[in-house]
Parts: structure tokens; sequence; C-alpha cells
């Protein structure tokens, strides 16, 4: 044994140790306060028959179910790390999490009599449903760690959207699947624990036994085939697996993120190298680690009075930790592909896009809904109306226009086409910002909450760029400083929100757009912010061309490639903060456009740019058409519509290609 | 300035004058009362105290969840129903064309655009750290006198104060004993009603003492996890429905909640959903459904 080794493996021990002696430290005050003379408890119940039970039937499971919890993350995180050679993978990132928890928001307001067992078979086929598009969406790119990543966050945000609709839409008493979506560890009886036990156990057996294929998965898929394994399958089966976990403590204590992601990632950071300790030491370092978080932040109820769900806390982690990792990371060779089309095609283009828009505005603008009925309203009532639906149409299309912008600059200077600005985190940190707006000072009116908004978004975008920074602006890490930045953003959020009361539902709003609210001169506000900042794009449009070119060529034809970036960078996140204070956080314009514009045969920077805007503003037009008419009186957030419209025509695209 | 009112201005003449045509088209004009203020409620505190002292209700917010959760006074079907408190359907407001609208301090950021229809007015009722029952009879008064029906406001004023003294007699023999006033969100978590909510105004009122009154740190609703409802010791505990139906499998199943000293001496008591921000009716329907209740 060589004095490396020793040290490596002295560090781990020592650790462990002081994880362990937290845990249990911080057990024992919990259990000390239960019983203490003076604590709330005793001073309420003469008797003293009460702390014994809270102990046993809530403080006790509480913590079991900590470690449990945190060994089945950790394992489900290095499961789906080794299977998919990404360090960056864990069941939150996969959009795992995101998939289960919106499966059974959707069964609990839907089928709520189905309660039960079957729960977490929902919860299952939801983190699964949610897996396979990530996975489907990165196949062309052979799953590379960057894009699985920024995949997982769209198909995460996409969730969260479609949960928050619903629990909008079914009223206030599903508040409290804020809580549950938060991840809180509150117990009152040993079932919970129990079955995670059941689940944990066999599951780890089973990925014992999985030792050999994942020592194998490590090598290049070639490889492992040579050696006798059938790679598909295997990483099916251990994918499901690690779902399966995931999902089981999903339907138990809700949505926790970081831990999957980060146990694996200190196990390996203290040394284990090979399959095998990493499969050990990651669900130990998952226990020791949530059951330390939980430990603190009963700590801190015990003082506030104040139940802070645990799963939100950890999240908080998750960020930073990211940022960290993907620092880590190899750079990924830029995609070269460029996607050759003919001159025929493009002179076709532009009378489809501008007659698709001009009978979309005709539609938007003249055909109503009432009392069941649709259809072209009488001109007197146009006379009314005109002057509520053109705003909110305008600012629509003006956002459209803006993030379908965003996305193209994105797209084109990170090579990456799964880059959207969703990712960029700073619609979420403008949400954040309003957020806090709200609940801080609620007397503040809309223009106080857009002003705060455009603060949070100026803040997230400089964290964005001090982050991309030092990645000298490379594609991925600029993204995947973007999905940190969000990641932190949304997890303080649900911290926030699970105060519960009127201010969550009015955040709620928010996080699925307000186009409802749009008066002619926010319009008029976004309809001049869309001009400022798509003109500039198109001006640039030439370093777009030339960026494509890889690292190399740009810097010999004389771009400074960094400052070129960084010009781009700030022109998508300013194009994405306009346009998120209208229509929300996600709707995957900004996605989709680009590349249909590529489809219908745009190709240099310039025109893709151009008709992507148009596409754009057109696809948000049918949304705010549709969203308006579909449910009657009640309106379908635009931007989820939008997403929904998108995903599957999105999907059906990147498959084919 | 002077733009920004002549716009508004304009909008509110462009919006009375074709509402109006659009009111006559649904049919809605009444023969017996041609002055009647056409009132619409984004708040739902609001539109039960409209609805209550019998202003004309034409348009109010999220109707659908109403009928679950607050009930009573009744809304007619001919009301219009305007979507989401969060996302509100302005045309369907404007169709309903409304003479007032009746907003609360939530709704804030709305305010301008709604003014584009007609005037509003909002009532501040709920607040942290104090009673919302006296905001409550100011802001049913000045809704009477806004829509001219003083007198029906001053009745309403007086029923609820007699119900309310009434429930209180027929309780007599409990006075004084303590309650926890909840509302289950899943079987860990529960809202408690503090002394800063209707229900621990009522519950005060009827001679019960609220277990939570003390408990400063509680605001109207906060959401707690059942070993914080051992801290209430002795007290009673009161059920607000809705309750989750996988609070209702797992609840009984809890040694920790039947070891709560109300749940294993049978003091559990399980009401019909109220208003969690509610306004004078919303106080009458608790003394009443309390008195049921517990006598």
């Amino acid at each position: 044994m060589t004095t490396a080794a020793f040290s490596s493996r002295g560090r781990l021990l020592a650790v462990c140790l002081i994880l362990a002696a937290l845990s249990v430290g911080l057990f024992g005050w919990s259990l000390a306060e239960a019983f203490s003379a003076d604590g709330a408890i005793a001073a309420m119940d003469p008797s003293g028959r009460f702390p014994a039970l809270v102990a046993l039937h809530s403080l006790a499971p509480r913590y079991v179910v900590g470690l449990l919890a945190g060994a089945a993350l950790g394992l489900a995180g290095a499961l789906l790390q080794s299977v998919l050679r990404n360090t960056l993978a864990d069941p939150s990132s996969l959009g795992v999490a995101a998939g289960a928890h919106l499966a059974i928001v959707a069964m609990t307001a839907f089928a709520p009599e189905l309660g039960g067992f079957p729960r977490e078979g929902v919860a299952f086929a939801g983190g699964l449903m949610a897996v396979l598009i990530v996975l489907g969406l990165s196949w062309r790119r052979s799953f590379e760690p960057a894009t699985v990543v920024v995949a997982g966050m769209m198909v995460g945000l996409l969730c969260a959207s479609l949960a928050a609709t619903i629990i909008l839409y079914s009223g206030q008493y599903l508040t409290s699947l804020f809580l549950w979506g938060g991840g809180s560890l509150a117990q009152q009886n040993w079932t919970p624990a129990i079955d995670l036990a059941v689940r944990f156990v066999p599951a780890f057996a089973i990925s014992m036994l999985f030792l050999r294929s994942l020592s194998l998965l490590t090598l290049d898929d070639p490889g492992a085939r040579a050696l006798g394994l059938s790679v598909a399958g295997t990483r099916l089966a251990i994918l499901a697996l690690a779902v399966a976990l995931s999902a089981a403590v999903v339907s138990q204590v809700g949505v926790i993120g970081f831990v999957g992601l980060a146990a694996p990632n200190l196990a390996r950071l203290m040394g284990a190298r090979t399959a095998r300790p990493v499969l050990l030491l990651s669900p130990l370092l998952g226990a020791l680690m949530l059951s330390v978080t939980d430990g603190i932040v009963q700590a801190i109820d015990r003082a506030s009075r104040f139940d802070m769900p645990t799963g939100a806390v950890t999240a908080l982690f998750a960020g930073p930790v990211l940022l960290w990792l993907s620092s880590r990371l190899r750079t990924a060779r830029p995609d070269l592909r460029a996607e050759g089309v003919t001159e025929a095609s493009r002179r076709r283009l532009w009378p489809a896009v501008l007659g698709g828009l001009a009978i979309v505005t005709a539609l938007a603008l003249l055909v109503g809904r009432s009392e069941g009925t649709i259809g072209f309203d009488s001109l007197s009532t146009m006379a009314t109306l005109l002057p509520w639906r053109a705003p909110r149409l305008v600012a629509a299309m003006a956002g459209g226009a803006m993030l379908a912008t965003a996305g193209c600059l994105l797209q084109r200077m990170t090579s990456n086409p799964l880059a959207s600005p969703e990712v960029l985190g700073v619609s979420s940190s403008a949400i954040l910002a309003m957020a806090i707006c709200v609940f801080a000072a609620p007397a503040m009116g809309l223009a106080g909450q857009i002003t705060g908004a455009t603060l949070g978004a100026m803040l997230g975008f400089a964290v964005l760029i001090v982050a991309a920074r030092r990645g000298a602006f490379e594609g991925n890490r600029m993204l995947l400083g973007g999905v940190a930045l969000g990641s932190f953003c949304g997890a303080a959020l649900t911290v926030l929100m699970t105060r519960g009361g009127m201010e969550a539902g009015m955040i709620l709003a928010w996080l699925t757009g307000a186009t409802a609210h749009v008066d002619p001169v926010i319009a008029g506000v976004t309809a001049i912010l869309a001009l400022l900042l798509i003109l500039p794009a198109l001006v640039l449009s030439r370093w777009l061309d030339l960026l494509a070119l890889g690292n190399e060529m740009p810097a010999a034809l004389g771009l400074a490639m960094t400052r070129a970036r960084l010009v781009l960078l700030a022109l998508a996140a300013l194009l994405t903060g306009a346009a998120s204070l209208t229509l929300g956080p996600v709707s995957f314009v900004g996605l989709m456009a680009p590349h249909i514009a590529r489809h219908v045969g745009a190709a240099d920077a310039r025109s893709l740019l151009a008709t992507s805007a148009a596409l754009g503003a057109l696809l948000m037009g049918v949304a705010d058409l549709a969203s308006r008419l579909a449910f009657y009186p009640y309106q379908m957030p635009i931007g989820l519509f939008a997403s929904l419209i998108g995903t599957p025509y999105l999907l059906y695209m990147l498959a084919r290609r | 300035m002077s733009g920004l009112t002549r716009r508004a201005l304009c909008a509110s003449a462009l919006a009375s004058l074709a509402g109006a045509s659009l009111a006559g088209a649904a049919g809605t004009a009444r023969a017996g009362e041609p002055s009647a203020v056409r009132v619409a409620a984004i708040d739902w505190a609001m539109l039960e105290t409209a609805l209550a002292i019998g202003a004309e209700v034409v348009a109010a917010a999220e109707l659908r969840l109403y009928r679950q959760m607050v009930v009573e006074p009744a809304a007619s079907p001919a009301i219009a129903d305007l979507g989401l408190r969060g996302s509100l359907n302005y045309e369907a407001l404007l169709r309903a064309a409304p003479d007032l609208i009746l907003s609360a301090p939530w709704y804030v950021k709305y305010e301008a655009n709604l003014s584009r229809i007609a005037p509003v007015r909002s009532f501040r009722i709920d607040q942290r750290g104090r009673s919302p029952y006296e905001p409550a009879v100011a802001a049913a008064r000045e809704l009477g006198r806004l829509t001219g029906r003083e007198a029906a406001a001053e009745n309403l004023i007086l029923a609820v104060a007699a119900e309310i003294d009434a429930q209180r007699e027929r309780l007599a023999r409990r006075r004084g004993e303590s309650f926890s006033i909840i509302n289950i969100g899943d079987p860990r978590h529960f809202r408690v009603f503090g002394a800063d909510s209707m229900h621990g105004h009522v519950l005060d009122r009827l001679g019960l003492r609220n277990a939570w009154a003390g408990q400063t740190r509680y605001s109207a609703q906060a959401p707690v996890d059942l070993v914080a409802l051992a801290n209430a010791g002795d007290a009673g505990i009161i059920i607000v429905r809705p309750i989750p139906s996988d609070a209702l499998r797992v609840l009984p199943e809890s040694p920790l909640w039947n070891a709560l000293p109300a749940v294993a001496q049978g003091r559990v008591h399980v009401i019909d959903p109220v208003n969690p921000f509610g306004g004078l009716p919303t106080a009458r329907r608790l003394a009443r459904l309390l008195g049921g209740a517990l006598a």
C-alpha cells in the first residue's frame, strides 16, 4: 500500500467519521430538545407521555428516513453517473424527480381516490417518462454530459411548470403539495421508513450484481461489447433501477435535490476510482449528508418555528456544486456539422412566414369565445375587446420573437442544438426576485414587481457572466453555469413557496406567465425592447457565422473570441429576461423556433435569426389564441401551452435528423 | 400625468359605451331597479359580502372553486366566471360590464388594468397581527354605501352578530374550552388558524379559546407539522374540510395522531369548508358550523 493510497483512505475515514458524528449529534440534540423539561412539548403536556411518543414515532423515523432517502439517492446518482458516464447526472438533473413529482401532483388533483400503493407506481412512470424524454433529446449528441443536463433542466422546468399549473387550477387546498414538492422529511409513523428500507436493500443488492457490467460500462461501448456485455440492455436495466429508487424517495418524502449529485462526486473526490468503491461509498455519503442537513434544518425549525422543506434546502447547494463540477469537465469538441440548404427553398420561405404571421394576428385579434361558442366577434364587441386583445398579443409575439432570437444566438454560439434561453437561469432569477418582492412588500404594484424582476434578471445575468467568464465563454460551460444558477433560484423559490397562502398563489400565477395582465404600456415597452435587442443580433450575425467555424479559425480571421462571446451572451440574456417578464419562465419557443427555421431552409446566421424571430412571434401568437379560448373563461398559461405544443414536435424533429 | 388620465378616461368611456351594448345583448338588465350598481368581485371575501347584502353581482373570479370552498352565500349561475384570480379573464369582465370592481390588496398589481374597465375599490380585511372582524364590518358598511344598499348592509352586520350571540348561548356549557382549528394539508402537515384569522376571532366570540391565540409566531395560516399540534396540549381539534384522501387513510393509523389528547378522548370535530380569508358571511357560517359541531 502506497502512502498516497493510505492518505486518501485516511481522509475518507476522517470525512465519514466527522459526518457520522455530526449526524448522530444533531439527532441526539433533537431528542434532548423533545425531552427537555422547559421545551415546548413538555410545557404543553403535563402528563409527560408525549415526548416519548414524539421521539419514537416522529424523530426516530425521521432520522431513519433521512438516512435511507439519502442512501437511495446516493445509490441512484452513482448508478446514473456510471451508466451515462456523466458526473453531472442525478435524479434531479435528469428530470426524474420532477417527472415523478408531476405525476403525483396530477394524480392527487385528478384521481385522488387512487391513493396508497399506486402512488409509487405513478411516480415511477412519471420519472421514467421524464428520463426517457431527456435521453431522447440528447440521443443524437450521444448522451454528451452537458447536453444531457441541459435537456434534463428543460424537462424538469416543463414538469415543474405543469405541476404549478395543476396546483393553481385545482385550488388552495393542495398548498401542501409545495411542502411535499420541497421534500419535507417530517414523519409521524414508521411506514415510510420501512417502505424505503424494503426498496433500498434489494436495489443495493441488485446493483452489486451489476458491478461487473458497471465497470465494463466505464470503458467505451465497443470495448464493453467486445467483453460480452449487452450494452443497451444493461444500460436500460440500470437506468430503470435508478429511476425506481428515486421514485420511491419522491413518493415517500418528495423531491430532494443535490444528494444524488454530490454523494458519488464526493466519493470520487476522496479517491474512489472504480465502480465498486463508488457504489459502496455513495449510499453511505448520501445518507450522512442528508441526515446532517436535516438535523441542521430541524435545529433551525426549532428556533424559528417554521417548517422548512429539507429537500429544497439541500437543493440550494446543488447549483454551486454543479458549477464547480462543470469546471472539471473535459471540453467537448464543438459540433462542426453545418446543415446544407439550397437557395431555392429559401426564396419561398418569407412569403409563407409573413402570411402565417398575418393570419395568426388576425385570428388572435378577431376570434373570441363567450358562453361556449367560438367565433368572430361582432363589430361593437370588437371595439371593446381590441384594446385588451391587442396589447397581450403584441407582448406575446414580441416575447416569442425575443426568445427565438436568444435561442438562435445560444444554439449557434454553443454549437449545441439543445441550448435554450430557459436554461440560462436569467428568467429563474427574475422570478425569484419577484417572489421576494411579493413576500417582503405585498403592497407593491405591478410596476414595482417588474422592477424587482428586472433587477433579479440583471443580478442573475451578472452571476452567469462571472461563471461563464472563468470558462472563457466556452459553450457548454456557459450552459452549465446557467443550469446551476437556475437550479439554485428554483430551490430558493420552493423554500419561499412553502409558506403558502395567497402570496404563493400570486407567485404561481407569475410562474405560469402574466400575459393576461399586460396593459398597453407593458406591451409597448416589450415591443420596443424586442426591436432594440433583435436588431443588434442581426447586425452581429457575422460573428455567429465565424464562431461556428470552431475555436482557431475565427481568431485567425481577426475576431476577439472572448469579447464576441461576452457580447452575444449579454444579448441573449437580455432578450431572455425581457421576454420572461411577460411570458413566464418556460416556453420552449427559444428552442423550437431556430430548429423550425433551419428545417424550412434558413442557413446563414442572419436569415436564421430573422426567420427564427418571425417564427417565434408566430408560435406565441398561436399559443395566445389557443390559451385564451381552450378553457374559457379559465386561461391556460401561454408559455406552458406553447411548450405542450412544441415538445412532441421537437422530439420528432430531433429523432428524425 | 395628464396623458395617463386622458387615456384612462377614453378607455373607460369606450368601455362603458360598448359595455352597455354588451350588457343589453346579454339580457341581464332588469326592470325593477334600473339604477342598481353592477358589481364584479375579484376577491372572495367581498364577493360573499356583496351577495349577502343582495347587491347586483354580475361577475366574480374563480367561481368553480368558490362553490366548493366558500359555499355560501350561493353564487347564482347567471354570474359570469372571471377565471383564476391569478390570471383574470378581462374579456369576460368586459362582457359583464360592471360599474364597480371589488378587489383586495393581494391583487394590487392588477388594479391599473382593472380601473380601465370600471372604478376599483380595494378592501383590506386580512392582515397579519389583527382580527379581520372589524375590517369586515367596515367593508360591508362601505360596500352598502357604494351600492346603495346601506340598510341591507346594516342588517347583515346585525344578523351576523346575532348569529354569533345565538351560537354562543348554545355553546354556553363549553365556555372557556380551548380548541385548535386546522386545515389538513397532507398526513404530515397542517395549517393552523391563528388569532389574526376569522376562524380565531369567531372561536373567541363564541366564548371558546383559540389554543393558538397566544402564539403570535403563527400567522393566519402557517404550515406546521403534526408534532406542533401536541403543543396545544389538551385542546380539542376542529378540522375544516376538505380532508385529502391520503390523510384520511394514514392519520387513523398514526400512533402520534392517536396519542394527541384530543384524538384519544374523541374530541375531534369536523366542519364543512369555510373560506380561509373570508368576510362577514364567513363569520356567520363559521359560527353556525361550530355551533352545530360542538353543541
